[in-house]
């Protein structure tokens, strides 16, 4: 491969050293100069995880060339301040907690680092602006625009230093704002993300998926990607030595598929080569025949009779039903004098957690296979990885790597199986990064749900009977949709005291991108709907939002839908805090959003417009009216 | 009607704190260590949540020692006890018990050993920030000198602690069962403003108030709650996976998209301690339950500004525009036939 030899400056110190001609200044950066601070998280431009500074200009380092750095000078996270210190700015993360997962934060402070030297006077919109290009899944932002604008003042001088400091020891250590202890090591870029991992002889895998959604695998021919020089070993279904699954309930997920995909992206063999390149090279070599099978898209189409079946234990294609019975819904809408029937939706959402998947496994010098990587679950995955090659339990090992954003989506065991094995097969160590587009295509979504609601309620709002179901695409495998369902049908109807509940909720096999964990479990989606429902409701009834669930709202000793008995209640408190503190101005619930008296007080940010918001100090304010 | 309306929504929520209808437990191993320092082992920490700072600030209280002297965080199969999985709100409130307990157990030693030399009783031992004194007597020293004493008496100052959660499994018919010991509540207000020529929805405020049962973290607690927010105002919003015959339409950052940081609302977190009375820390637990009142208090707001309901997640603008039409043609059906 031809390459260049490139001449630069990077952090203050020369660097004189070829870059293959494919290479990105991201890879140069992070694979050649070990300046893994730096970090891809979508290989597009889009999160700004590898912001860098070339010749003092903030540029996304995934989009540019090596060669186009050639004789430029970079500054990367790890150059901002000396070797064990902080900036002033990475301080200020550090004391108002910015740093979360951490992953995309060396590129935060970059580009905050970068909106300070442009301006150190920024105001919130202007600083808000110039972090526009770069993501943060964990934070919400606002912890960092508050660290952006504390080390603003602390550099002009607004405030002292030691407003950066810690907040001592008090008279306690609970309920103290103790700074983050990992906060300095992400900050700076120091910490390692299994993707930042290298060990001696490490051999890099890339996957071959699934381009078709339900087929058979008529037959697989590695031969040729074998015999490649460069290619250690090529892995499929064949090299597993043990019970072939996985999943949080149901273990209906090969490691690779097994005569048969399920879903678009769905990993079908893998190759552990001496480098990325060649390894993506031998997927091409890799011959699949495929016969295609019926397909099936939608849940409640995969509940009909005659749908195509995907898992041979699972006829009418259910993961899971969880029923909920309580009272009589019957006698309870005969009692009702207001019944409203409404449906819901809600979409698969995706996690974008900002650190793609990323693992490393090896087989130790005891010959414990042992897989590093960012899993939410190691215990539960070395159960089952132990019986997926059939070794003893203590002769598999988990090491959780630090783990850049999971929400729920690095529970399921999607990849650590195949380095596992590949591990094993080629005796070396194996590194597996996923690109943000595998990531998205082969790791689980929030669950999609569609929502039948019936409400009974009395005048006074009462609530006198709930009819809830919900069908849930889980997608291709199990992972966690029993779970979803479960919970989704426990917490559906809501903190509110109803006599007679009837709760179904259904999860479905279908041949879409699998649904799994994510952060609520199935509540958000169930609660949307009693949510929006409630205030429905409200609405005929000529009540306030907060009255209707003050009337129903589960009280300390009240009996649950599922009939336990509950201690303490803090509902009503909550209700309370947010009515208060909100400033809520009580009445129906019925688009009185043009009439009502409590909009635009404190709390509130500003309304964005279209236009700059940076400006410069002699800037007139132009703000627009609202009309 | 004005171009940019203004509304507000509000919607409560309920969560359960760990493992779901089942038994949850968690192991932990402490040691009072040289210098005055701490170690703590236990199978899972962090995700990004902050927990291993909770853990360093519980181990610290119960301990006396100072946070920053704790070391934490070999998440190992091989090298740790079993502390399960990072997720389900589960971990101040399953980890950080079992690590209270450990340290508790290795106070237990320690504290005979500094009583016996002390010819004090144990239980008048106090210990905070790195020192350690009897109560009512002149008599106090640093951990470091405790832990050195303690030592030299020939006792390594150890722990362990198990924390279990008692759920129970639901009946396969009618549902019913304990499925969590400890419950959290919370309540979201939303303020949105609706562009009716565009569609667009900003949400310019968020009130959240949630109970955490104690707050460990105060800054932690709202990073979480602020996180939760965000993401349920992508959800509402515009994050949509969308896939056509089973291939995804919305392969990257450029066609799925995420909230970034003009997005996103003033969050006013208000932190409600109502404490467990089941567990040694009475906190509870907030990561989850933070997201699940956000969409719905802003389609209510969304409605509450246009009179427009949205039922079917993501409102985008052009849900928003076609439930305008649809309420203007509605309007003028009823105009018409009041004529």
């Amino acid at each position: 491969m031809s390459s260049l030899d490139m001449e630069l400056t990077v952090n203050g110190r020369a660097v004189k050293r070829p870059a293959k001609a494919r290479m990105r200044l991201l890879d140069f950066l992070r694979d050649e100069l070990n300046l893994t601070g730096t970090k891809e998280g979508c290989g597009a431009g889009e999160c700004g995880t590898c912001s860098v500074f070339v010749d003092g200009k903030l540029v996304k380092s995934c989009l540019m060339p090596a060669a186009k750095a050639n004789g430029a000078t970079i500054e990367t996270v790890e150059g901002l301040a000396k070797r064990g210190g902080l900036t002033y700015l990475q301080q200020a993360f550090h004391k108002t907690g910015a740093s979360q997962c951490g992953y995309c934060i060396p590129g935060m402070v970059m580009a905050a680092t970068g909106a300070l030297r442009e301006n150190p006077h920024a105001g919130l919109d202007e600083i808000k602006e110039r972090l526009g290009g770069n993501i943060c899944r964990c934070t919400g932002y606002s912890k960092i625009f508050e660290a952006v604008e504390l080390a603003r003042d602390v550099m002009n001088g607004a405030l002292p230093v030691t407003a950066l400091d810690g907040p001592g020891a008090g008279a306690s250590y609970i309920g103290n704002n103790v700074r983050r202890l990992d906060a300095p090591s992400k900050v700076t870029g120091a910490l390692k993300y299994a993707g930042d991992m290298v060990m001696p002889g490490m051999l890099h895998m890339q996957v071959l998926r699934s381009p078709v959604a339900h087929a058979l695998i008529k037959s697989i021919d590695i031969s040729e990607a074998e015999a490649m020089p460069g290619v250690e070993c090529v892995i499929t279904a064949d090299d597993v030595p043990g019970e072939d699954g996985f999943g949080v309930f149901v273990h209906d997920q090969p490691i690779m598929a097994r005569g048969r995909v399920r879903y678009v992206g769905e990993a079908i063999a893998a190759v552990a080569a001496v480098d990325v390149e060649t390894a993506m090279a031998a997927l091409g070599k890799i011959k699949v025949e495929y016969e295609n099978l019926p397909a099936v898209f939608d849940a409640e189409a995969a509940m009909a009779s005659g749908a195509p079946v995907l898992h041979d234990y699972a006829p009418d294609n259910i993961v899971k039903h969880i029923p909920i019975r309580k009272g009589d819904v019957e006698a309870g809408f005969a009692d009702a004098e207001l019944v409203v029937e409404q449906s819901y939706e809600t979409q698969p959402v995706e996690h974008a957690y900002l650190e793609p998947e990323a693992g490393l496994a090896y087989v130790d010098h005891d010959g414990v296979v042992t897989v590093i990587s960012p899993s939410q679950n190691i215990t539960h995955h070395r159960h089952m990885l132990a019986k997926i090659i059939d070794r003893p339990i203590n002769k598999v090992r988990f090491i959780m790597s630090p783990v850049g954003g999971g929400f729920g989506g690095k529970e399921d065991m999607i990849y650590q199986g195949m380095l596992a094995l590949a591990a094993m097969k080629s005796g070396l160590p194996v590194r597996l990064v996923f690109t943000r587009e595998e990531s998205i295509i082969s790791t689980a979504k929030r669950h999609p749900a569609r929502i039948t609601y019936k409400m009974g309620l009395k005048n006074d709002g009462r609530i006198t009977a709930v009819e809830f179901r919900m069908i849930s695409d889980g997608g291709a495998y199990g992972l966690s949709t029993e779970g979803v369902m479960r919970k989704a049908a426990i917490l559906s109807c809501g903190p509110y005291d109803i006599a007679n509940v009837k709760i179904d909720t259904h999860g479905v096999y279908t041949n879409n991108t699998p649904s799994g964990a994510f952060r609520t479990f199935g509540a958000m989606q169930a609660q949307f709907a009693t949510e929006s429902h409630l205030d429905i409701c409200a609405g005929k009834l000529g009540l306030d939002p907060f009255e209707i669930r003050r009337v129903n709202m589960m009280r300390s000793g009240a009996s649950t839908h599922t009939k336990q008995k509950l201690g303490s209640v803090s509902l009503g408190l909550a209700l309370e805090a947010a009515e208060k503190a909100s400033g809520w101005e009580s009445g129906p619930s019925v688009a009185r959003g043009g009439v009502r008296g409590d909009l635009g007080r404190a709390g509130n940010r500003e309304p964005c417009t279209l236009g700059a918001r940076i400006r410069t100090s002699h800037d007139v304010d132009t703000k627009e009216d609202i009309a | 009607m004005s171009r940019k309306c203004r509304g507000r929504g509000m919607a409560a929520s309920w969560y359960g704190i760990a493992r779901t209808a089942t038994i949850d437990r968690a192991g932990a191993w402490a040691e009072l260590d040289d210098g005055g320092t701490a170690k703590i082992v236990t199978g899972v920490t962090e995700i990004g949540e902050g927990i291993l700072t909770v853990l360093a600030q519980i181990a610290a209280e119960e301990l006396g020692v100072r946070p920053e002297d704790v070391t934490i965080g070999d998440n190992d199969t091989a090298r740790s006890p079993e502390a399960a999985h990072a997720g389900a709100t589960r971990q101040t409130y399953m980890i950080g018990n079992s690590v209270a307990l450990a340290c508790r157990d290795a106070r237990v030693r320690l504290d005979a050993e500094i009583a016996d030399h002390w010819g004090v009783d144990s239980g008048s031992l106090k210990a905070f920030d790195g020192e350690i004194w009897a109560e009512e007597t002149n008599l106090k020293m640093t951990m470091e000198e405790a832990v050195d004493i303690c030592k030299k008496r020939g006792v390594v100052p150890v722990g362990s602690g198990s924390f279990t959660a008692h759920g129970t499994g639901l009946d396969p018919e009618d549902g019913s069962g304990s499925p969590w010991q400890a419950y959290v509540f919370g309540c979201q207000v939303a303020e949105v403003e609706v562009d009716i020529v565009t569609g667009e929805v900003q949400v310019l405020g968020i009130w959240a108030a949630h109970d955490v049962g104690r707050a460990i973290n105060p800054r932690g607690v709202e990073g979480q709650i602020e996180g939760g927010v965000v993401q349920g105002l992508g959800q509402a919003l515009m994050e949509d996976y969308k896939l056509e015959d089973g291939h995804t339409t919305t392969h990257g950052f450029a066609k799925y998209i995420l909230p970034t940081s003009l997005d996103v609302p003033q969050i006013n977190s208000i932190l409600i301690e109502d404490p467990d009375p089941l567990s040694p820390l009475g906190a509870k637990g907030i990561g989850e339950p933070a997201l699940v009142p956000t969409a719905p208090a802003i389609m209510n707001a969304i409605y509450d500004a246009i009179g427009v309901r949205i039922t079917s997640l993501p409102a985008t603008p052009e849900k928003i525009l076609a439930g305008l039409v649809a309420k203007r043609e509605q309007e003028g059906t009823r105009h018409h036939a009041a004529e």
